[in-house]
Protein backbone atom coordinates (compact mmCIF):
# COMPACT_ATOMS: atom_id res chain seq x y z
CA UNK A 1 0.00 0.00 0.00
CA UNK A 2 2.64 2.27 0.75
CA UNK A 3 4.44 1.57 -2.60
CA UNK A 4 1.61 2.22 -4.34
CA UNK A 5 0.69 5.83 -2.57
CA UNK A 6 4.32 6.45 -2.83
CA UNK A 7 4.60 5.96 -6.76
CA UNK A 8 1.73 7.74 -6.75
CA UNK A 9 2.62 10.85 -4.59
CA UNK A 10 5.98 10.91 -5.46
CA UNK A 11 6.85 11.99 -2.09
CA UNK A 12 7.51 9.71 1.24
CA UNK A 13 6.14 12.34 3.34
CA UNK A 14 2.45 12.36 1.79
CA UNK A 15 3.08 9.02 1.37
CA UNK A 16 2.72 8.15 4.65
CA UNK A 17 0.13 10.20 4.88
CA UNK A 18 -2.01 8.57 2.61
CA UNK A 19 -0.90 5.41 3.54
CA UNK A 20 -2.99 5.88 7.26
CA UNK A 21 -5.48 7.53 5.72
CA UNK A 22 -6.36 4.06 3.36
CA UNK A 23 -5.73 2.19 6.25
CA UNK A 24 -8.09 4.43 8.80
CA UNK A 25 -10.47 4.62 5.53
CA UNK A 26 -10.70 1.05 4.94
CA UNK A 27 -11.24 0.20 8.47
CA UNK A 28 -14.27 2.80 8.64
CA UNK A 29 -15.52 1.01 5.58
CA UNK A 30 -14.44 -2.76 6.50
CA UNK A 31 -18.10 -3.99 7.10
CA UNK A 32 -19.49 -2.22 4.23
CA UNK A 33 -17.32 -4.64 2.21
CA UNK A 34 -19.48 -7.00 0.08
CA UNK A 35 -16.98 -8.77 -0.91
CA UNK A 36 -17.78 -8.32 -4.76
CA UNK A 37 -13.88 -8.46 -5.68
CA UNK A 38 -10.81 -9.58 -3.89
CA UNK A 39 -10.43 -8.32 -0.28
CA UNK A 40 -7.01 -6.53 -2.04
CA UNK A 41 -9.15 -5.17 -5.08
CA UNK A 42 -10.96 -3.22 -2.61
CA UNK A 43 -8.48 -1.76 -0.57
CA UNK A 44 -6.43 -1.44 -3.86
CA UNK A 45 -8.91 0.94 -5.34
CA UNK A 46 -9.63 2.46 -2.05
CA UNK A 47 -5.91 3.60 -1.87
CA UNK A 48 -5.83 5.30 -5.26
CA UNK A 49 -9.31 6.45 -4.15
CA UNK A 50 -7.74 8.65 -1.71
CA UNK A 51 -4.69 9.32 -3.29
CA UNK A 52 -6.85 11.15 -6.24
CA UNK A 53 -9.23 12.59 -3.81
CA UNK A 54 -6.47 14.20 -1.61
CA UNK A 55 -5.20 15.97 -4.70
CA UNK A 56 -8.61 17.04 -6.39
CA UNK A 57 -9.56 18.21 -3.06
CA UNK A 58 -6.65 20.39 -1.83
CA UNK A 59 -4.90 21.22 -5.09
CA UNK A 60 -1.57 21.07 -2.47
CA UNK A 61 1.21 20.54 -4.64
CA UNK A 62 3.18 18.11 -2.99
CA UNK A 63 7.12 18.95 -2.82
CA UNK A 64 9.05 15.61 -5.32
CA UNK A 65 11.45 13.26 -3.89
CA UNK A 66 14.62 14.95 -4.75
CA UNK A 67 16.99 12.50 -6.03
CA UNK A 68 20.12 12.64 -4.60
CA UNK A 69 23.44 10.47 -4.87
CA UNK A 70 23.64 7.90 -2.73
CA UNK A 71 20.20 5.59 -4.12
CA UNK A 72 19.82 4.03 -0.54
CA UNK A 73 18.70 7.33 0.93
CA UNK A 74 15.58 7.66 -1.52
CA UNK A 75 12.68 6.10 -0.09
CA UNK A 76 11.81 3.36 -2.23
CA UNK A 77 14.89 3.63 -4.78
CA UNK A 78 16.34 0.48 -2.73
CA UNK A 79 14.24 -1.85 -3.87
CA UNK A 80 14.20 -0.87 -7.36
CA UNK A 81 15.57 -3.35 -10.20
CA UNK A 82 18.32 -2.49 -11.83
CA UNK A 83 17.44 -1.50 -15.42
CA UNK A 84 18.97 -3.96 -18.24
CA UNK A 85 19.98 -6.14 -15.64
CA UNK A 86 23.03 -3.75 -14.68
CA UNK A 87 23.81 -2.36 -11.50
CA UNK A 88 26.18 0.01 -12.63
CA UNK A 89 23.62 2.47 -14.81
CA UNK A 90 23.16 5.59 -12.35
CA UNK A 91 19.76 6.12 -12.88
CA UNK A 92 17.26 3.70 -11.30
CA UNK A 93 13.67 3.41 -12.44
CA UNK A 94 12.21 4.68 -9.31
CA UNK A 95 13.62 7.68 -8.86
CA UNK A 96 12.97 9.00 -12.41
CA UNK A 97 9.15 8.17 -11.65
CA UNK A 98 9.33 10.21 -8.65
CA UNK A 99 10.79 13.22 -10.72
CA UNK A 100 8.09 12.58 -13.59
CA UNK A 101 5.34 15.43 -13.96
CA UNK A 102 2.32 14.62 -11.25
CA UNK A 103 -0.26 13.62 -13.90
CA UNK A 104 2.40 11.59 -16.04
CA UNK A 105 3.81 9.66 -13.36
CA UNK A 106 0.13 8.77 -11.74
CA UNK A 107 -0.96 7.46 -15.15
CA UNK A 108 1.98 5.85 -15.54
CA UNK A 109 2.20 4.05 -12.21
CA UNK A 110 -1.59 2.73 -12.54
CA UNK A 111 -1.48 1.56 -16.01
CA UNK A 112 2.31 0.35 -16.50
CA UNK A 113 2.93 -0.80 -12.65
CA UNK A 114 -0.58 -1.16 -11.18
CA UNK A 115 -2.30 -2.85 -14.59
CA UNK A 116 -5.32 -0.57 -15.01
CA UNK A 117 -6.76 0.03 -18.07
CA UNK A 118 -7.75 3.56 -18.97
CA UNK A 119 -10.77 2.96 -18.76
CA UNK A 120 -10.51 2.09 -15.55
CA UNK A 121 -8.16 5.23 -15.00
CA UNK A 122 -10.96 7.20 -16.55
CA UNK A 123 -13.18 6.53 -13.96
CA UNK A 124 -10.94 7.12 -11.14
CA UNK A 125 -8.85 10.36 -12.11
CA UNK A 126 -11.87 11.92 -13.65
CA UNK A 127 -9.62 12.43 -16.99
CA UNK A 128 -10.81 11.58 -20.53
CA UNK A 129 -9.58 8.15 -22.00
CA UNK A 130 -7.52 9.76 -24.60
CA UNK A 131 -5.89 11.92 -21.82
CA UNK A 132 -5.28 9.31 -19.92
CA UNK A 133 -3.66 7.32 -23.26
CA UNK A 134 -1.64 11.46 -23.76
CA UNK A 135 -0.28 11.22 -20.13
CA UNK A 136 0.78 7.59 -20.34
CA UNK A 137 2.78 8.14 -24.02
CA UNK A 138 4.64 11.09 -22.27
CA UNK A 139 5.50 9.54 -19.23
CA UNK A 140 6.99 6.78 -21.03
CA UNK A 141 8.84 9.28 -23.11
CA UNK A 142 10.23 11.16 -20.01
CA UNK A 143 11.52 8.02 -18.68
CA UNK A 144 13.08 6.81 -21.67
CA UNK A 145 14.86 9.93 -22.18
CA UNK A 146 15.63 10.12 -18.94
CA UNK A 147 17.53 6.67 -18.11
CA UNK A 148 18.68 7.01 -21.26
CA UNK A 149 21.19 9.99 -20.30
CA UNK B 1 16.29 2.34 -23.79
CA UNK B 2 13.49 0.65 -25.57
CA UNK B 3 9.77 1.11 -24.59
CA UNK B 4 9.99 -2.87 -24.00
CA UNK B 5 12.49 -2.92 -22.11
CA UNK B 6 11.63 0.46 -20.11
CA UNK B 7 7.68 -2.10 -18.92
CA UNK B 8 10.01 -4.73 -18.15
CA UNK B 9 11.60 -2.81 -15.80
CA UNK B 10 8.30 -1.59 -14.57
CA UNK B 11 7.38 -4.65 -14.48
CA UNK B 12 10.53 -5.78 -12.01
CA UNK B 13 9.37 -2.92 -9.61
CA UNK B 14 8.84 -4.37 -5.76
CA UNK B 15 4.99 -4.72 -5.54
CA UNK B 16 5.74 -3.68 -1.59
CA UNK B 17 8.01 -1.03 -0.45
CA UNK B 18 8.09 -0.65 3.76
CA UNK B 19 8.16 3.03 5.05
CA UNK B 20 10.63 4.59 6.64
CA UNK B 21 8.68 5.02 9.99
CA UNK B 22 6.17 2.63 11.40
CA UNK B 23 2.68 4.03 10.35
CA UNK B 24 0.54 1.69 12.46
CA UNK B 25 0.70 3.58 15.90
CA UNK B 26 -0.78 7.06 13.85
CA UNK B 27 -3.74 5.11 12.25
CA UNK B 28 -4.21 3.61 15.18
CA UNK B 29 -4.44 6.70 17.15
CA UNK B 30 -6.69 7.76 14.37
CA UNK B 31 -8.56 5.22 14.45
CA UNK B 32 -8.82 5.37 18.41
CA UNK B 33 -10.40 8.80 17.62
CA UNK B 34 -12.89 7.29 15.37
CA UNK B 35 -11.36 7.85 12.25
CA UNK B 36 -12.80 10.41 10.05
CA UNK B 37 -15.88 9.03 10.02
CA UNK B 38 -18.38 12.01 9.53
CA UNK B 39 -21.01 11.79 12.54
CA UNK B 40 -23.09 14.64 11.90
CA UNK B 41 -26.02 12.92 11.45
CA UNK B 42 -27.23 10.51 13.72
CA UNK B 43 -29.59 8.60 11.60
CA UNK B 44 -26.89 8.10 9.17
CA UNK B 45 -25.14 6.69 11.60
CA UNK B 46 -28.16 4.37 13.33
CA UNK B 47 -28.64 3.28 9.36
CA UNK B 48 -25.01 2.11 9.01
CA UNK B 49 -25.18 0.33 12.23
CA UNK B 50 -27.96 -1.41 10.60
CA UNK B 51 -26.15 -2.04 7.23
CA UNK B 52 -23.18 -3.48 9.45
CA UNK B 53 -25.47 -5.68 11.77
CA UNK B 54 -27.05 -7.05 8.27
CA UNK B 55 -23.48 -8.01 6.58
CA UNK B 56 -22.61 -9.49 9.68
CA UNK B 57 -25.43 -11.80 9.67
CA UNK B 58 -25.11 -12.42 6.17
CA UNK B 59 -21.82 -13.27 6.37
CA UNK B 60 -21.95 -15.36 9.49
CA UNK B 61 -24.48 -17.32 7.40
CA UNK B 62 -21.52 -17.54 4.60
CA UNK B 63 -19.62 -20.66 4.44
CA UNK B 64 -16.09 -20.98 4.08
CA UNK B 65 -15.20 -23.03 0.66
CA UNK B 66 -13.03 -26.52 1.22
CA UNK B 67 -11.01 -27.83 -1.65
CA UNK B 68 -9.58 -31.16 -0.85
CA UNK B 69 -5.77 -31.18 -2.62
CA UNK B 70 -6.17 -34.68 -1.34
CA UNK B 71 -8.46 -37.21 -0.24
CA UNK B 72 -11.84 -35.89 0.42
CA UNK B 73 -14.33 -34.14 2.82
CA UNK B 74 -17.15 -31.73 3.00
CA UNK B 75 -16.56 -29.03 0.70
CA UNK B 76 -18.00 -25.84 2.94
CA UNK B 77 -16.87 -25.11 6.06
CA UNK B 78 -19.90 -23.30 9.16
CA UNK B 79 -18.77 -21.70 12.27
CA UNK B 80 -18.57 -24.78 14.95
CA UNK B 81 -17.90 -27.31 12.16
CA UNK B 82 -14.33 -29.01 11.63
CA UNK B 83 -12.29 -30.39 9.25
CA UNK B 84 -10.11 -32.88 9.76
CA UNK B 85 -7.39 -34.34 7.19
CA UNK B 86 -5.82 -37.94 7.83
CA UNK B 87 -2.62 -39.12 7.24
CA UNK B 88 -2.76 -38.33 3.46
CA UNK B 89 -5.26 -35.95 2.81
CA UNK B 90 -4.88 -32.15 2.37
CA UNK B 91 -7.81 -29.93 2.66
CA UNK B 92 -7.83 -25.94 1.41
CA UNK B 93 -9.79 -23.39 3.50
CA UNK B 94 -10.78 -20.52 1.98
CA UNK B 95 -10.74 -17.97 4.25
CA UNK B 96 -13.58 -15.17 3.81
CA UNK B 97 -12.04 -13.38 1.12
CA UNK B 98 -8.93 -12.62 2.52
CA UNK B 99 -6.75 -15.51 1.88
CA UNK B 100 -6.33 -19.05 2.51
CA UNK B 101 -5.44 -21.95 4.78
CA UNK B 102 -3.32 -25.52 3.92
CA UNK B 103 -4.45 -27.82 5.98
CA UNK B 104 -1.80 -30.44 6.18
CA UNK B 105 -2.19 -34.23 6.56
CA UNK B 106 -2.81 -35.12 10.51
CA UNK B 107 -5.24 -32.04 11.41
CA UNK B 108 -7.99 -31.32 13.27
CA UNK B 109 -8.70 -27.65 12.60
CA UNK B 110 -12.63 -25.49 13.74
CA UNK B 111 -14.20 -22.49 11.81
CA UNK B 112 -15.19 -20.33 15.18
CA UNK B 113 -15.77 -16.56 14.00
CA UNK B 114 -16.79 -15.89 10.30
CA UNK B 115 -17.18 -12.14 10.09
CA UNK B 116 -15.61 -9.43 8.01
CA UNK B 117 -13.69 -8.16 10.69
CA UNK B 118 -13.02 -11.19 12.77
CA UNK B 119 -11.94 -14.46 10.73
CA UNK B 120 -10.51 -16.71 13.53
CA UNK B 121 -10.17 -20.81 13.32
CA UNK B 122 -9.18 -23.13 16.04
CA UNK B 123 -6.39 -25.44 15.59
CA UNK B 124 -6.66 -28.44 17.91
CA UNK B 125 -3.71 -30.02 16.67
CA UNK B 126 -1.67 -30.77 13.22
CA UNK B 127 -0.13 -27.97 10.77
CA UNK B 128 -1.44 -24.99 8.77
CA UNK B 129 0.02 -22.83 6.20
CA UNK B 130 -1.57 -19.84 6.09
CA UNK B 131 -1.50 -16.62 3.74
CA UNK B 132 -3.87 -13.82 3.92
CA UNK B 133 -4.38 -10.32 2.44
CA UNK B 134 -5.78 -7.94 4.48
CA UNK B 135 -5.47 -5.28 7.28
CA UNK B 136 -3.67 -6.69 10.66
CA UNK B 137 -5.61 -8.37 13.36
CA UNK B 138 -8.16 -9.30 11.18
CA UNK B 139 -7.50 -13.00 11.01
CA UNK B 140 -6.85 -15.40 14.32
CA UNK B 141 -5.50 -18.91 14.72
CA UNK B 142 -6.72 -20.31 18.03
CA UNK B 143 -4.66 -23.16 19.75
CA UNK B 144 -3.88 -25.16 23.04
CA UNK B 145 -1.44 -22.69 23.83
CA UNK B 146 -2.41 -19.18 22.10
CA UNK B 147 -3.52 -17.63 19.37
CA UNK B 148 -1.51 -16.78 16.27
CA UNK B 149 -2.67 -13.17 15.30
CA UNK B 150 -2.02 -12.09 11.88
CA UNK B 151 -0.83 -8.24 11.24
CA UNK B 152 -0.23 -9.12 7.55
CA UNK B 153 1.36 -12.42 6.84
CA UNK B 154 1.97 -16.18 5.64
CA UNK B 155 3.38 -18.14 8.00
CA UNK B 156 3.01 -21.97 9.13
CA UNK B 157 1.89 -23.45 12.39
CA UNK B 158 2.21 -27.07 13.78
CA UNK B 159 1.21 -28.19 17.04
CA UNK B 160 0.45 -31.09 18.84
CA UNK B 161 -3.11 -31.09 21.23
CA UNK B 162 -0.85 -29.90 24.27
CA UNK B 163 0.43 -26.94 22.44
CA UNK B 164 3.92 -27.91 21.50
CA UNK B 165 4.77 -26.53 18.49
CA UNK B 166 6.40 -24.51 16.01
CA UNK B 167 5.14 -20.59 14.63
CA UNK B 168 7.34 -19.80 11.23
CA UNK B 169 6.82 -16.68 9.42
CA UNK B 170 7.59 -16.66 5.67
CA UNK B 171 5.88 -12.95 4.90
CA UNK B 172 4.84 -9.77 7.30
CA UNK B 173 4.56 -10.18 11.25
CA UNK B 174 2.62 -12.62 13.23
CA UNK B 175 1.61 -11.97 16.73
CA UNK B 176 1.54 -14.85 19.35
CA UNK B 177 -0.27 -14.37 22.54
CA UNK B 178 -0.70 -16.93 25.02
CA UNK B 179 0.14 -18.05 28.54
CA UNK B 180 0.76 -14.26 29.60
CA UNK B 181 3.64 -13.56 27.36
CA UNK B 182 3.65 -12.16 23.92
CA UNK B 183 5.96 -12.90 20.95
CA UNK B 184 6.51 -10.71 17.94
CA UNK B 185 7.23 -12.87 15.15
CA UNK B 186 8.84 -10.91 11.42
CA UNK B 187 9.13 -12.25 8.24
CA UNK B 188 12.35 -15.09 8.32
CA UNK B 189 11.88 -15.63 12.01
CA UNK B 190 10.06 -18.76 14.41
CA UNK B 191 8.89 -19.04 17.41
CA UNK B 192 8.30 -22.50 19.40
CA UNK B 193 5.54 -23.06 21.89
CA UNK B 194 5.14 -25.29 24.75
CA UNK B 195 2.68 -26.73 26.59
CA UNK B 196 1.41 -25.05 29.76
CA UNK B 197 4.54 -22.14 29.05
CA UNK B 198 2.84 -20.53 25.73
CA UNK B 199 5.31 -18.57 23.32
CA UNK B 200 9.11 -18.80 23.70
CA UNK B 201 11.47 -16.21 22.47
CA UNK B 202 11.29 -15.94 18.75
CA UNK B 203 14.66 -16.49 16.32
CA UNK B 204 15.54 -15.73 12.99
CA UNK B 205 16.06 -18.82 10.47
CA UNK B 206 20.03 -18.48 10.62
CA UNK B 207 20.26 -17.96 14.33
CA UNK B 208 23.05 -19.80 15.71
CA UNK B 209 22.73 -23.40 16.71
CA UNK B 210 23.94 -22.34 20.70
CA UNK B 211 21.44 -19.73 20.58
CA UNK B 212 18.95 -22.07 20.01
CA UNK B 213 19.57 -24.56 22.60
CA UNK B 214 20.20 -21.34 25.12
CA UNK B 215 17.01 -20.15 24.41
CA UNK B 216 15.06 -23.83 24.68
CA UNK B 217 17.06 -23.88 28.34
CA UNK B 218 16.61 -20.12 29.45
CA UNK B 219 20.39 -19.98 29.98
CA UNK B 220 20.51 -15.97 30.06
CA UNK B 221 24.28 -16.47 29.70
CA UNK B 222 24.75 -18.36 27.05
CA UNK B 223 21.94 -16.44 25.28
CA UNK B 224 23.86 -13.36 26.02
CA UNK B 225 27.07 -14.70 24.75
CA UNK B 226 25.88 -16.51 21.62
CA UNK B 227 23.33 -13.53 20.28
CA UNK B 228 24.35 -12.22 17.16
CA UNK B 229 23.37 -8.57 15.63
CA UNK B 230 21.36 -10.70 13.62
CA UNK B 231 19.51 -12.21 16.44
CA UNK B 232 18.41 -8.64 17.95
CA UNK B 233 14.79 -9.59 17.80
CA UNK B 234 15.39 -12.26 20.37
CA UNK B 235 17.01 -10.25 22.91
CA UNK B 236 14.08 -7.81 22.38
CA UNK B 237 11.36 -10.39 23.73
CA UNK B 238 14.59 -11.50 26.39
CA UNK B 239 14.80 -7.89 27.76
CA UNK B 240 10.77 -8.25 28.45
CA UNK B 241 11.12 -11.77 29.78
CA UNK B 242 13.57 -11.05 32.46
CA UNK B 243 13.55 -10.38 36.07
CA UNK B 244 13.91 -6.60 36.37
CA UNK B 245 17.75 -7.31 38.24
CA UNK B 246 18.72 -8.89 34.79
CA UNK B 247 17.37 -6.31 32.35
CA UNK B 248 20.63 -4.17 32.50
CA UNK B 249 22.70 -7.22 31.10
CA UNK B 250 20.06 -7.78 28.25
CA UNK B 251 19.57 -4.25 27.64
CA UNK B 252 23.59 -3.49 27.23
CA UNK B 253 24.00 -6.31 25.16
CA UNK B 254 21.48 -5.49 22.67
CA UNK B 255 22.16 -1.90 22.61
CA UNK B 256 26.12 -3.02 22.22
CA UNK B 257 25.18 -5.43 19.02
CA UNK B 258 22.25 -2.74 17.59
CA UNK B 259 22.54 0.47 18.78
CA UNK B 260 19.29 1.79 19.80
CA UNK B 261 17.56 4.54 17.84
CA UNK B 262 16.69 8.36 18.84
CA UNK B 263 14.66 8.55 21.64
CA UNK B 264 15.06 5.04 23.38
CA UNK B 265 16.74 5.50 26.15
CA UNK B 266 18.03 2.92 29.02
CA UNK B 267 15.80 4.28 31.76
CA UNK B 268 12.47 3.76 29.80
CA UNK B 269 13.81 0.60 28.15
CA UNK B 270 14.70 -1.03 31.72
CA UNK B 271 11.05 0.31 32.92
CA UNK B 272 9.50 -1.91 30.05
CA UNK B 273 8.19 1.49 28.65
CA UNK B 274 5.47 0.30 25.52
CA UNK B 275 6.55 3.34 23.52
CA UNK B 276 9.98 2.75 23.49
CA UNK B 277 10.03 -0.97 23.31
CA UNK B 278 7.91 -0.09 20.26
CA UNK B 279 10.29 2.08 18.75
CA UNK B 280 13.24 0.22 19.28
CA UNK B 281 11.12 -2.85 18.18
CA UNK B 282 10.46 -0.86 14.89
CA UNK B 283 14.17 0.28 14.25
CA UNK B 284 14.94 -3.69 14.58
CA UNK B 285 12.69 -5.24 12.58
CA UNK B 286 13.11 -2.76 9.55
CA UNK B 287 16.72 -3.65 10.21
CA UNK B 288 15.83 -7.51 9.19
CA UNK B 289 13.45 -6.63 6.40
CA UNK B 290 15.97 -4.97 4.66
CA UNK B 291 18.26 -8.17 5.26
CA UNK B 292 15.51 -10.28 4.34
CA UNK B 293 14.88 -8.38 1.08
CA UNK B 294 17.92 -7.64 0.21
CA UNK B 295 19.70 -11.31 0.82
CA UNK B 296 21.87 -12.34 -2.18
CA UNK B 297 21.54 -8.97 -3.74
CA UNK B 298 23.40 -6.65 -1.34
CA UNK B 299 25.22 -6.90 1.95
CA UNK B 300 23.40 -5.51 4.79
CA UNK B 301 24.79 -4.90 8.12
CA UNK B 302 23.22 -6.42 10.66
CA UNK B 303 23.87 -3.10 13.42
CA UNK B 304 22.73 -0.33 11.21
CA UNK B 305 20.55 -1.92 8.31
CA UNK B 306 23.11 0.18 5.94
CA UNK B 307 25.05 -1.18 3.31
CA UNK B 308 28.04 -2.83 3.42
CA UNK B 309 30.43 -0.89 2.04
Amino acid sequence: MYALCLRLTGDAGAAEERTQDVFVRAWDKLRSFRGESAFSSWLHRLAVNVVMNERRTTFRREQRVTPVADPDTVVGAQHAAPLHGSAGLSIDLERAIAALPEGAREIFVLYDIEGYSHAEIAELTGLAEGTSKAQLFRARHLLREKLDR
Amino acid sequence: MNERELLEAAGRLPKSIEPPSDLWPGIEARLGRGGGRSRRWYWVGLAAAAVVALVIVMTQRNAWKVTWLAGAGPGSLRVGQWVETDDSSRALITVGRIGHVEVRPRTRIQLVVARADDHRLALARGAIEAKVDTVPRIFFVETPVGTAIDLGCAYTLEMDSLGNGLLHVTAGVVEFQGRGHMARVPMGALVQTRSGVGPGIPYVEDAPEALRRALAASDLRAILKAARAADAISLWHVLQRVDSGARGAVYDRLAGLVPPPDGVSRGAALALDAAVLDAYWTHIHRILFRKMILRGVRDIDPRTGTRVR
